[in-house]
């Protein structure tokens, strides 16, 4: 490449930026993971103490076995997923609508779909809880996922990418005859891993990381998702804190995995053949 | 009536019958598409929301009978002068945090975009904070602005800076706020930026420098504009979500010291649960409604006019 | 879309097949009645009240009894609110005594005065007076007290021996107090004399009522419509508060709880706490010291009693919310309770039952704090406006703390904003 200026660190330059940043951003997940190896009156001491008296890594099959954590895991998994799977598909369809069709209400709807996004829960949760409850689903994993199935965030977000692909491929095959859904499927959602993916991400942690809304719903231990029911832990006047931080450790360790490997799917240059 | 595609065949209509032009139609197809999203919202987001319209005209604790009162609950809100407070918190909460987080998520996710060894590891690291609950957030934050036990005041002495007392000064603990949601938030602004980031064909960058455009400039006149549609996104988003602040106000200050981070949404949460005045809370949720939809509605007007869409 | 399909279909099959256990009522036809109670206990709580309903369901074959954690007792209110809007709230439920007044409004609330007039075996005057006055609501009884503590003063032997102090005495004053602190605080050691939770809740206004109390001042006034704490007491109090304040002897925790693990670390001298941190203190195997706290006029001390509340979903389940109720809370179980989790006998015959003083024994200091019960003679005002005073006392406490305001100016201007609360109505 023409231009290009000779290096004279060994590494690049943007490590000296990046690196710092990084560590900033990790501080948390260390400080968890220390306390998490510490006894308790360790782990409930403060200032903090950083350097465990030899690592307890007895506390994780302790946490698993003072709370049902498989439990926990297993509803945290199903409600992940399913909202997931329902956000990917309901908002694509909307989205999809919204970029790309000119129908009629289409943007007072749009309007209307992204001001639910403008009440705080607090507000809602009482009258969600008696809806869900008409449904009969009080108690349940269902019960966490129905009002999670679809939400205006996905449908705004996704709107936004489908307007930034080119619309000469839509156009052609339209053209060729393929139908709207046809076009949505075989080109539109291709070309937007990428956003998917992030959607995918997005809603995947908000669900995990729900505490409010299972707390309201569930009153079975058997039946809580994993915030929820690590929060048994943490008492008014007393936390174990070794154990939560076990747990909490535990918790986090599907989503940082699930975004390692999705990693390939929002960083992938996509190349754009059929446009000269 | 025939048309000539581009593959040079031709192609020829019979005109359609009312039905199937009807079925055909943009319209219908457009409201079958959203018509799945739009029931699940309207069932588990908008009755809600109605329901609470109809709890603001009411004096409700959320436990006994209620009745109605009106506007009430309304006119108490337009002379309360802790409400107005919370309102001033907000917006300077919002004002600041928005530009400080969006701006610089895009400088993070461009650094983030490079071919670099061990960039995986530095992403992931940005991500952490995003997977992070808020009590665990809550709780590293009180830890590291601990006035005299803190991380954050022992550097400080380190370096010969005075120290600070943080979120137990009313003058200083919303920017703390500010700080800790910054850190909490970059990550999801950053993978939004990267994930826009892919649709940006290498060749377009490549060519404005082979044209002697600077990196700087290129990216300013090419990059950017391309970011429009997300950054619009993440405006609007992140103006929504400061202006409904609650989580690590919860955790962290309780909307101390004095008040200084009783921002809205805390300020009604204080009202329905600490004080049991439900029909209140909700007459805050709607006039907070209300202001949020006409900041996001003249959002979405600017970036009409000035987002550039490649379609 | 063979893959979008398959999720679609899992999820319906998903949403459909979790349906919801609904909250059981009578079972038909055979007077076997399963009723549920909602606790946010953790630890030792936790496990004491699992194992006592266990033996409680042995014991008789016509109850079932199912506990259910609501996990935090700070997140409870909106849970419960939310089971209340929709119909179908607990058969008894733990709930902090401040919430009293407002839960007492709902119409489905068990009020208990009948059921306790018709059992003169249950002995409400067995409770301690506090209890009962925590759990009467405008003369209506709403609930049986579930758990009852008080401050007392706790001190690190150690640092009291290092800056040559004699431990703390039943006749403490208040001076001896301010002495103690000022004389254990050093900010090169980032030791400190004493610590106040200083985060504007509750906890900063209930440690100030306590003081407000030993120098002979009252919250309100005797017929309830007027602030009385604005007094030359407050005043003294709160002059205490700042004066403690400017010599830097107080570490402010902000509602983390953070002094606990700064006390057992040794940089605090003295805490004013209940029996909650005993375990927390006797496990970080320090020496430590119990007290009763320092008197200005009187030794006073403050309690906070919680409650267990009976909703009422019909009259089998009312009926045996009841009976479980009672034995819970007759002085043998309390006894078993108190041994299993350290907390203090909600009923004064306990101190007479023969294990009585295995249970001191076992958790050292806890008998000073049952002793001091008997300082524990007021209550907080049971209106359901207390939580805003509580919010305006809070301020200014805090204000006076953080140097802002001086304590005359302060109370007066919480004591403005809590006469217009109380000339509300209802």
């Amino acid at each position: 490449m023409p231009g290009r200026a000779r290096r004279r660190l060994p590494f690049s330059p943007w490590h000296l930026f990046l690196a710092p940043v990084a560590a900033i951003m990790l501080v948390p997940l260390v400080w968890m993971v220390i306390l998490s190896l510490e006894t308790k009156p360790e782990a409930s001491s403060f200032p903090p103490v950083l350097l465990p008296s030899g690592p307890h890594f007895s506390n994780y099959p302790a946490t698993w076995n003072a709370v049902p954590f498989g439990h926990f895991f297993i509803n945290s998994i199903l409600y992940s997923l399913a909202t997931v799977a329902g956000n990917l598909v309901f908002c694509s369809l909307a989205a999809y609508a919204f970029a790309r069709i000119r129908f009629f209400g289409s943007n007072v709807l749009f309007v209307v779909l992204l001001a639910t996004l403008m009440v705080p829960f607090q507000v809602l949760l009482i009258p969600t809880f008696l809806i869900v409850k008409k449904l009969g689903m009080v108690d349940s994993v269902g019960g966490l996922i129905m009002p999670n199935l679809c939400s205006a965030f996905g449908i705004f977000m996704l709107r936004q990418f489908f307007r930034t692909l080119p619309i000469e491929l839509e156009e052609a095959a339209r053209i060729d005859g393929t139908s709207r859904l046809g076009i949505l499927v075989k080109i539109v959602l291709p070309l937007s891993m990428p956003a998917l993916a992030t959607l995918a991400i997005i809603q995947f942690i908000w669900s995990w990381n729900d505490f409010l809304w299972p707390l309201i719903i569930i009153d079975t231990a058997s039946h809580a998702p994993l915030q929820l029911g690590l929060s048994t832990l943490q008492g008014a006047h007393s936390t174990e804190w070794n154990l939560l931080m076990a747990g909490t450790v535990m918790s986090q360790i599907p989503m940082l995995a699930m975004f390692l490997f999705a990693q390939r799917w929002f960083i992938r240059s996509i190349a754009f053949t059929g446009i000269k | 009536m025939s048309v000539h595609a581009p593959t040079g065949r031709s192609v020829t209509y019979k005109r359609p019958g009312v039905l199937t032009r009807l079925a055909r139609s943009e319209h219908v197809a457009g409201w079958a598409f959203v018509a799945p999203a739009t029931i699940l919202i309207a069932v588990f987001a908008l009755i809600p929301i109605g329901w609470s319209l109809v709890l603001s005209l009411q004096a409700n604790n959320l436990i006994a009978p209620a009745h109605y009162v009106g506007l009430a609950n309304y006119r108490a809100l337009a002379k309360d002068p802790q409400f107005r407070s919370a309102v001033v918190h907000t917006l300077l909460y919002t004002v600041v945090f928005v530009p400080i987080s969006v701006f610089g998520a895009l400088g993070l996710a461009v650094a983030l975009n490079r071919r670099i060894r061990g960039i995986r590891f530095y992403r992931l690291a940005v991500f952490v904070p995003l997977v992070t609950s808020t009590v665990a957030t809550g709780i590293i934050f009180l830890w590291l602005l601990d006035p005299t036990f803190g991380l954050v005041n022992y550097l400080l002495h380190a370096v010969g800076l005075p120290q600070q007392q943080f979120l137990q000064d009313p003058n200083q603990a919303l920017w703390c706020i500010v700080a800790m949601t910054v850190w909490g938030w970059l990550g999801f602004d950053v993978i939004i930026y990267l994930a826009a980031l892919q649709g940006i064909p290498a060749e377009l960058l490549e060519a404005a420098e082979m044209d002697g455009a600077s990196r700087l400039s290129a990216f300013r006149s090419i990059v950017v504009p391309l970011l429009g549609p997300a950054t619009l996104f993440l405006v609007v988003w992140s103006t929504i979500n400061a202006l409904q602040l609650f989580d690590e106000i919860y955790v962290t200050t309780r909307g101390g010291p004095l008040g200084s981070t009783t921002v809205i949404v805390y300020y009604l949460y204080q009202q329905a649960f600490q004080f049991f005045n439900g029909g209140y809370g909700a007459a805050i949720a709607y006039v907070l409604f209300v202001a949020i939809l006409i900041v996001t509605l003249v959002q979405l007007w600017i970036g009409r006019r000035r987002v550039y869409y490649s379609s | 879309m063979k893959p979008l399909t398959i999720i679609l279909i899992a999820a319906a099959l998903l949403v459909s097949g979790c349906g919801g256990s609904s909250n059981s009522s009578t079972s038909p036809g055979h007077g076997h009645v399963n009723i549920v109670v909602w606790e946010g206990y953790t630890e030792t709580e936790a496990m004491a009240i699992k194992k006592l309903a266990a033996e409680f369901n042995a014991s008789q074959p016509n109850i079932t009894v199912s506990v259910q954690s609501y996990g935090n007792s700070d997140y409870a209110l909106q849970k419960v609110l939310a089971a209340i809007a929709g119909g179908r709230p607990p058969d008894i439920s733990y709930l902090y005594g401040s919430w009293a007044p407002n839960i007492a409004t709902n119409p489905g609330v068990v009020s208990l005065n009948k059921l306790i007039a018709a059992d003169p075996s249950f002995q409400w005057n067995d409770f301690w007076s506090v209890e009962r006055q925590v759990a009467t609501v405008n003369g209506k009884i709403v609930g049986v007290p579930a758990l009852v503590d008080n401050l007392a003063l706790v001190y690190n032997k150690k640092l009291f021996a290092q800056a040559g102090l004699s431990a703390p005495t039943p006749n403490w004053t208040w001076t001896d107090f301010e002495n103690a602190a000022v004389k254990l605080t050093d900010p090169a050691h980032k030791q400190f004399g004493w610590a106040y939770v200083n985060d504007a809740s509750e906890d900063t206004v209930w440690r100030f009522w306590a003081m407000l109390w030993q120098a002979g001042g009252a919250i309100l006034t005797p017929d309830g419509k007027h602030a009385a704490f604005d007094s030359p007491a407050g005043v003294k109090a709160l002059t205490l508060l700042q004066t403690l304040a400017r010599r830097k002897s107080i570490y402010f925790d902000n509602g983390s709880g953070n002094y606990l693990g700064l006390f057992t670390s040794g940089h605090i001298g003295m805490l004013w706490t209940g029996p909650w941190d005993l375990s927390n203190i006797t496990a970080a195997k320090m020496s430590y010291g119990v007290q009763i706290l320092p008197a200005d006029l009187n030794h006073q001390t403050i309690s906070g009693p919680d409650n267990w509340v009976m909703f009422n979903n019909g009259s089998a389940r009312t009926q045996a919310a009841w009976q479980f109720l009672k034995w819970l809370t007759s002085p043998a179980i309390d006894l078993k309770w108190a041994q299993m989790t350290g907390d203090l006998p909600i009923r004064a015959s306990v101190s007479g039952l023969s294990g009585y003083r295995q249970f001191v024994k076992k958790y050292p200091g806890i008998g000073l704090w049952a002793k001091n019960l008997g300082n524990a003679t007021q209550a907080r005002p049971v209106l359901t406006v207390y939580p805003k005073i509580s919010t305006a006392v809070g301020q200014a406490v805090q204000a006076v703390l953080l140097g802002k305001t001086a304590p005359q100016q302060a109370l007066q201007q919480a004591a403005q904003q809590v006469n217009g609360m109380l000339a509300v109505p209802g």
